[in-house]
C-alpha cells in the first residue's frame, strides 16, 4: 500500500515539476485549448446525436411511405428538442428490487465509453483532442467498456427482459469485437500505424485517397461488425422490441434512459467516423473544399449513418444462433483471409 | 450448391434488392394524411353522431316511441321514456343516447320502422366531459337540423336506410307498424 501512495506523490510532484519548468502560462493555455476542443467536439456530436434520431425517424418513415415526425416545428424539425425536454423532466423511476449502485452507474459507463472514444478521432488535419499513437486500439477498448454498461444495466435492473438483453448484448459484442478488431488489422498493416491521423495520411497514396478498394473485404466485415457493435437491426437482439420489450434498458426511464439512448447514437456516429477514417479516407476527398476542412468527413459519415437507417428499414432481425454462426464462422475467417492477403501483398511489393 | 446460388449468397443480391425497394419507396410520396389540417370527407352513409329526424312539416320528431331501437341496441345505450301526449298519442318524453357506450352499429337505424333516427356523417365531437357526450332529445334534434336537414336527409334515407315500413306489403288486416299520420 505504501509504495502506491509514494508513487502517486512522486507522479504529482513530477507533474508540477513539468508544469513549472515549462512555464505555467503555456500549460494553462494548452489546457484551455484542449477544453475548448472538447467543448466543440461534444457540442457538435451531441447536436448530431439529437438530429440523428430525427433523421432516422424521417428516413425510416419515408421508406415506409409515411411522413415521420411533422408536428413540432416545420416538418418536425424541433422534435429532438421536445424529446430532450420531455426526457429530462420525466420521473426517474428506479425498481425497488434493483441493485441501486450498479443501476445508477450503468448508463454513465455507457455514455462515458462512447464519448471518450471521440477524443482520438481526427476531424480534420491537426484537429484531434488527444493524438494517441494507439488511437484505434483505444476506440476498440472503449467500445468493450461500453458493453460493461449494458451488462450492468441488464443485471442490476433485476428484470428478466433486461437480463436477457444484457446477456445477449455481451455475447454479441464480444463475438463481433473480434471480427471488428481483425478487420481493422488490415488497415493497420497497410498504414503501419494505429494512429488515426497517420492512417488517414497513409491513404492519400491510394485510389480516391481511400483504403476501401484494397481493403474491400475488411470494409465489408467492419460494416457488419459495426451494425452488431451498435446493436442495430439486423443484429438488434439485445433490444429486440418484439421479444424483450426494449432489452437491457427496460427498467430505465427519464434521463437515465436518455443517457443509454445517447450512448447508442454516439456509438453509431463513432462507428461511422471510424469507418470513414479507416476505409474512406477521412477528411480527404477527390478535391479540396475551401474553408470547411471537415466537409468530406461529414459527407462520408452522413452516408454511413444513412446506411444504418436504410438497413434498419429493410432487413429483419437475425435469429440468435444465426448471429453467432455468422460472426464466428464467416466474419472471423473472412478477416483472417483478409489479413493473410494483405500481408502477402505487402511482402511482395 | 450450384454456381448461381453461390454468387447470390456472396453478393447478398436479395438484401440489395430489398434495399433498392426501400430506397424507391422513400422517394415516393407518403400516403399519410395530416388529419386536423387535411380532413378526409366521410363516405356517404358513414355512421357518425346520432340525430333524431325532425319532420319538416310539423317541426317535431318522427319518433313514435315504440322502443325497437332501444330493444335491439347491443350496448343498451338508448333510453326512452314514453308518455301520452295531449292528442292521446304515445310519444317519447325523453329520448337519450349515451355516446360513450354506443358502438355505432346502426342497428337502431335499421330497426326503426318510421325512419326516425339516423347516424350523421359528423364524427368530430370529442369532449372533455361526459355530459357533452350524453345526448338528450333536444340535442339529437339539433343534430338533425345541423347536419342532415334538407335534401341531404331525404337522400340519406333513399340511399342507405330505407325505413322498413315504407315498402312493407301485407294483406289487409295484417297488424304492422305504420307511420304516424299528420
Amino acid at each position: 500500500m505504501d509504495h502506491i501512495v509514494t508513487d502517486i506523490l512522486e507522479f504529482i510532484f513530477l507533474m508540477w515539476f513539468a508544469i513549472f519548468s515549462a512555464g505555467t502560462l503555456d500549460v494553462l493555455i494548452n489546457i484551455g485549448i484542449i477544453i475548448l476542443k472538447i467543448a466543440a467536439v461534444v457540442a457538435v456530436v451531441m447536436t448530431h446525436v439529437a438530429y440523428a434520431t430525427y433523421f432516422e425517424r424521417k428516413a425510416i418513415g419515408h421508406m415506409q411511405v409515411r411522413l415521420g415526425p411533422m408536428r413540432v416545428g416545420p416538418h418536425g424539425i424541433l422534435q429532438p428538442i421536445a424529446d430532450f425536454v420531455k426526457l429530462f423532466f420525466k420521473e426517474d423511476i428506479i425498481p425497488a428490487q434493483a441493485d441501486k449502485p450498479l443501476f445508477y452507474i450503468a448508463p454513465v459507463i455507457a455514455v462515458f465509453a462512447a464519448m471518450s472514444s471521440l477524443a482520438v478521432i481526427p476531424f480534420f488535419n491537426g484537429f484531434v483532442i488527444a493524438n494517441l499513437n494507439i488511437g484505434l486500439l483505444f476506440i476498440l477498448a472503449m467500445s468493450s467498456i461500453g458493453a460493461y454498461g449494458i451488462i450492468m444495466a441488464g443485471w442490476s435492473s433485476n428484470s428478466k427482459y433486461s437480463f436477457l438483453g444484457g446477456l445477449r448484448s455481451s455475447a454479441q459484442v464480444i463475438s463481433y469485437e473480434i471480427a471488428m478488431g481483425l478487420s481493422l488489422v488490415g488497415v493497420v498493416m497497410m498504414a503501419g500505424s494505429l494512429n488515426l491521423t497517420d492512417i488517414v495520411k497513409a491513404q492519400q497514396a491510394y485510389p480516391l485517397k481511400m483504403y476501401i478498394f484494397p481493403q474491400f473485404l475488411g470494409f465489408f466485415v467492419f460494416m457488419v461488425a459495426a451494425f452488431a457493435e451498435t446493436n442495430r437491426t439486423p443484429f438488434d437482439l439485445p433490444e429486440a422490441e418484439s421479444e424483450l420489450v426494449a432489452g437491457y434498458f427496460v427498467e430505465y426511464s427519464g434521463m437515465r434512459f436518455a443517457l443509454f439512448f445517447a450512448a447508442e447514437y454516439i456509438g453509431m456516429i463513432l462507428m461511422a467516423l471510424l469507418g470513414a477514417i479507416c476505409y474512406l479516407g477521412g477528411w480527404n476527398g477527390p478535391f479540396q473544399i475551401p474553408y470547411i476542412p471537415f466537409a468530406w468527413l461529414l459527407v462520408k459519415v452522413y452516408c454511413i449513418v444513412f446506411l444504418f437507417y436504410w438497413v434498419r428499414a429493410t432487413v429483419p432481425r437475425y435469429r440468435y444462433d444465426q448471429l453467432m454462426a455468422l460472426g464466428w464462422k464467416i466474419m472471423i475467417p473472412l478477416t483472417l483471409l483478409n489479413i493473410v492477403i494483405t500481408g502477402v501483398i505487402k511482402i511482395l511489393t | 450448391m450450384e454456381f448461381k446460388k453461390i454468387i447470390k449468397t456472396i453478393f447478398f443480391t436479395e438484401i440489395l434488392k430489398g434495399m433498392a425497394l426501400t430506397f424507391k419507396s422513400m422517394l415516393s410520396p407518403a400516403v399519410t394524411r395530416q388529419y386536423p389540417e387535411e380532413k378526409h370527407p366521410a363516405m356517404p352513409g358513414f355512421r357518425g353522431l346520432h340525430a333524431l329526424v325532425v319532420d319538416p312539416a310539423t317541426g317535431k320528431e318522427k319518433c313514435i316511441a315504440c322502443g325497437l331501437c332501444a330493444a335491439i341496441c347491443p350496448s343498451q345505450c338508448i333510453y326512452i321514456y314514453s308518455t301520452e301526449g295531449p292528442d292521446n298519442k304515445k310519444f317519447a318524453e325523453r329520448y337519450e343516447i349515451e355516446l360513450t357506450r354506443c358502438i355505432y352499429c346502426a342497428f337502431c337505424v335499421e330497426a326503426c320502422p318510421v325512419g326516425a333516427i339516423v347516424l350523421t356523417e359528423h364524427y368530430e365531437y370529442t369532449d372533455y366531459s361526459r355530459e357533452a357526450l350524453y345526448m338528450t332529445k333536444e340535442k339529437l334534434m339539433a343534430n338533425w337540423n345541423k347536419y342532415m336537414a334538407g335534401p341531404k336527409g331525404e337522400e340519406y334515407f333513399k340511399k342507405f336506410w330505407h325505413p322498413t315500413a315504407d315498402d312493407y306489403r301485407a294483406y289487409d288486416g295484417q297488424p304492422m307498424f305504420r307511420k304516424r299520420e299528420g
